[in-house]
């Protein structure tokens, strides 16, 4: 090696070093890749899809959805956790993020990934569950439906998006709420052939997000037991929570963002504002309120909360669910 | 029928604004690019476009990325018919017959025809899609599992009409078809299976990258092999056009292909893959010459491409009397009117009978634009193959290699379609048709997981399968046509298939 070529080469090292020290100040000065381990048409993405068009507006950097699909959301997360912590790669999950190590574990497989791989920055929104019957069906309440259940054990089918997902979590829970009920399962691959297969009266019941069931709500295609928020919610009043109904069950679909681990601090306060103001935009609050969502931001410290409880939830449900037998 | 027509008069009003008739031009221009282009879907060419329709009204919102939905799959069969390369599920058929075509010197023929076949399939959809969306619509959510089950168990059984090779042949390729659709996380218990530990395999293997390894990339591993330097096939314009001979070839199987096509099509779920393969086989078992098929058969190309265009559009029936998505991009478009504010579902027509009627018309108008873009770029796209195969080549490779990767970002599937174009060229050095191969690779995963669900209704009893009336109907097509091969077996009636393997085991002894 010449000395102008070493010259050079420290130079450019040194240049190199100064704008990685740099990199918190300046961030973002790039464009920002938003992971989305689904399918297009899933909650989560059309959830972010706007947000990440008024996020470009606030950082005045192309923001950029990738969706990295399959294993039920768990590709698209192992990804995530092991990228450059940088601040350039970003995950969308949902609700079922918290669920993979716990099946990992049901299995006896090692975990690539847990809870611990990703830092929270933002929860989005948190869609109650609702539970939807076919109109031909006679049950006018979650009562009549339990006390069926009860006479007839494994009478009842339920469809869910897909095993140990997220519909399938809280129908599990609510099972164990209402005294151990047994049921028949029957998994489709997603939110969207599950409603079709209680439209079709090929299942008795569906625990849905409810932003996918309320337009057949109010076609009176099906109809609503009941809620899992803790309170009911504006767009179905006269739907009581399953709390009223005597079970205790609180569930959430929510849509959060996450950053892989180790990602420095000054970046995460960057995001956090950023995406709190994109949140707060009135473009997005319009996209959400024709999505039939309502946004229920919860900034890092509270979602990290939220977020330790929810998880908890998970595990459990799934350990209840244990290994199914084919 | 007179509100029908003052409805559709509504929607062509709307559909004609020249705003509207704009943006549907674009969102046809995108969807034949996307179609051309391998590797980005339709899926992704519209959720990439969803953002940009934020300013749009919900009419042109929907008219647009319904029309790239739509127009992509008129572009599909272009790199099947030329390069062999399918695009998509939907075009592998095509790669059979309509790359056959192209080197007998009729690939401007194959590609007018598939162009017009799409045309009609894609308009009848929507007629009867205006006259009788509703009440279909209702008919086809009672197809639960055990129909599903029974309508891909027909699919089977019409196996034996997918390859031009002896029946034992296909069997085995089949089978292995079959074996591939295991791979990944089985859906009702959870269990990974012959995943070797890698998370993209948990959901099994794609079908896009078997197609185009196989198909495409054999193709071209295999042409060094062949020692003649062929002929560039360039043909010259007066060719481009179909004969008056091969138009009449075609006729009966754009019709019998729009038919099927749009049946399939209306049904929630991912059958429509499936109608292609089925109108191939259809084709092919009423034909009276079934062993042209293969080798360049003109009902191969038409059927197929029609079938595919009319189930594209029979999607829509579910998605508009009923808000139900029958595929991933079928949701998408659900999402896209939601964020323009419009609740998609049974009440649609109602409350917003110019986005519906609009839309409807709009793929009418849409259809037309498409015939008029695709005609003319057949002469362009044929122009490809004057390109000498040493640049033209590594150029197909390329565009797999890149096309692939985009399907799902996924590095595994390019490893995929590599080993499965080595596999390619073996099964081709051996004379093994990869079409049924493919065909057991879509039907597999859906099968077992049908077949899995009825027997949870069901509560494990065989019977839900005979007593429910579609799939008691399906069983019994499929039971006839086993009996009717059976009879012809006994009555020691040699058909074409025999005398082919008689052929083949003829030029074996040479």
């Amino acid at each position: 090696m010449d000395r102008r070529n070493f010259v050079i080469g420290s130079a450019a090292v040194a240049a190199f070093a100064a704008v990685r020290a740099r990199a918190a100040d300046d961030y973002p000065n790039r464009a920002i890749t938003m992971i989305s381990p689904f399918p297009p048409g899933g909650v989560s993405d059309t959830i972010t899809r706007p947000l990440d068009a008024a996020l470009e507006k606030v950082f005045k950097q192309p923001v950029v959805l990738e969706n990295k699909t399959g294993a039920a959301g768990a590709v698209g997360a192992q990804y995530v956790a092991a990228a450059k912590p940088d601040g350039y790669t970003l995950l969308t999950h949902i609700v079922s993020i918290s669920g993979f190590a716990a099946v990992d574990r049901l299995f006896g497989r090692t975990p690539k990934f847990t809870n611990d791989s990703f830092v929270p920055i933002a929860r989005i929104v948190a869609d109650p569950i609702v539970m939807i019957v076919n109109k031909d069906l006679p049950y006018r309440s979650l009562k009549e439906l339990v006390d069926d259940a009860k006479a007839h054990p494994n009478k009842l089918i339920y469809s869910s998006s897909g095993l140990y997902g997220a519909s399938h979590i809280p129908t599990a829970l609510f099972a164990k709420a209402a005294g151990n009920l047994q049921m028949r399962h029957l998994p489709t691959n997603g939110g969207g052939p599950a409603v079709t297969a209680v439209l079709g009266g090929n299942v008795n019941f569906f625990m849905s997000p409810t932003s996918i069931a309320l337009s057949h709500i109010r076609a009176g295609k099906v109809r609503p037991l009941a809620v899992s928020s803790a309170q009911r919610i504006k767009s179905l009043p006269d739907v009581p929570t399953f709390r009223e109904s005597g079970y205790d069950l609180e569930y959430y679909f929510w849509v959060g963002i996450f950053a892989p681990k180790g990602t420095p601090e000054p970046i995460i306060k960057i995001l956090r504002e950023g995406i709190r103001q994109a949140a707060h935009s009135r473009e997005f609050l319009d996209t959400l309120a024709n999505l039939g969502q309502d946004l229920a931001y919860m900034d890092q410290p509270e979602f990290a909360a939220f977020w330790a409880v929810d998880a908890k939830r998970q595990e459990d449900a799934i350990n209840a669910i244990g290994r199914v037998q084919g | 029928m007179d509100t029908t027509l003052h409805s559709l008069y509504l929607g062509f009003s709307v559909a004609l604004q020249p705003a509207n008739a704009w943006y549907a031009f674009l969102g046809c221009l995108v969807g034949t690019l996307v179609g051309v282009l391998p590797g980005i879907g339709p899926l992704a060419g519209i959720s990439i476009l969803l953002p940009v329709t934020f300013g749009l009204n919900a009419t042109q919102a929907i008219i647009m990325l319904a029309g790239i939905y739509y127009g992509s799959q008129y572009g599909g069969s272009t790199t099947s018919i030329l390069m062999r390369i399918p695009g998509e599920a939907s075009s592998v058929m095509t790669c059979v017959d309509g790359y056959a075509m192209a080197q007998r010197g009729r690939a401007g023929a194959a590609l007018c025809i598939a162009a017009v076949g799409s045309w009609i399939g894609g308009t009848f959809g929507v007629l009867v899609l205006t006259m009788v969306a509703p009440p279909l619509a209702t008919i086809a959510i009672k197809f639960g599992p055990p129909e599903y089950t029974a309508l891909l168990v027909l699919g089977l059984i019409f196996l034996a009409y997918m390859s031009s090779t002896s029946l034992i042949r296909t069997l085995l390729m089949a089978c292995l078809g079959l074996l591939l659709g295991m791979i990944g996380i089985d859906n009702m218990t959870g269990d990974f299976r012959y995943s070797f530990n890698l998370a993209e395999l948990g959901d099994g293997i794609g079908i896009v990258p078997v197609a185009v390894g196989l198909f495409g990339l054999g193709e071209i591993l295999s042409t060094p092999s062949v020692s003649a330097v062929k002929d560039v096939i360039a043909p010259r314009l007066r060719e481009l056009l179909p004969t008056r001979q091969e138009w009449r070839e075609a006729a009966l199987p754009i019709g019998r292909g729009t038919a099927l096509g749009f049946i399939i099509g209306i049904i929630p779920g991912s059958a429509h893959v499936i109608s292609s393969f089925l109108s191939y086989a259809l084709e092919k078992r009423v034909s009276r010459h079934p062993e042209r098929f293969g080798k360049g058969a003109v009902a191969g190309v038409a059927g197929p491409e029609t079938a595919n265009n009319a189930a594209s559009t029979g999607a829509f029936v579910p998605l508009l009397a009923l808000g139900i998505p029958t595929s991933p991009i079928t949701a998408v478009l659900i999402g896209a009117l939601m964020i323009h504010g419009v609740q998609v579902g049974p009440t649609l027509v109602n409350e917003h009978p110019d986005v519906f009627w609009g839309f409807v018309a709009s793929m009418y108008v849409g259809n037309v634009m498409l015939l008029a873009l695709n005609l003319p770029l057949v002469g362009l796209f044929v122009t490809v193959l004057r390109i000498p195969y040493a640049y033209l080549y590594p150029m197909i490779i390329m565009f797999c290699i890149v096309g692939v990767y985009e399907v799902n970002n996924s590095i595994v599937d390019v490893w995929i379609m590599l080993i499965m174009g080595v596999l390619g060229y073996a099964l081709r050095k051996f004379d093994f048709d990869p079409a049924p191969l493919v065909l057991g690779l879509v039907i597999s995963p859906i099968l077992e997981q049908s077949l899995r669900q009825s027997l949870i209704m069901s509560n494990g009893n065989y019977l839900i399968f005979v007593s429910r009336p579609i799939a008691l109907g399906l069983l019994a097509v499929s039971a006839t046509l086993l009996a009717l091969a059976g009879l012809s077996f006994v009555l020691k009636q040699r058909d074409w298939r025999a005398r082919l393997a008689a052929a083949e085991a003829g030029e074996a002894e040479r």
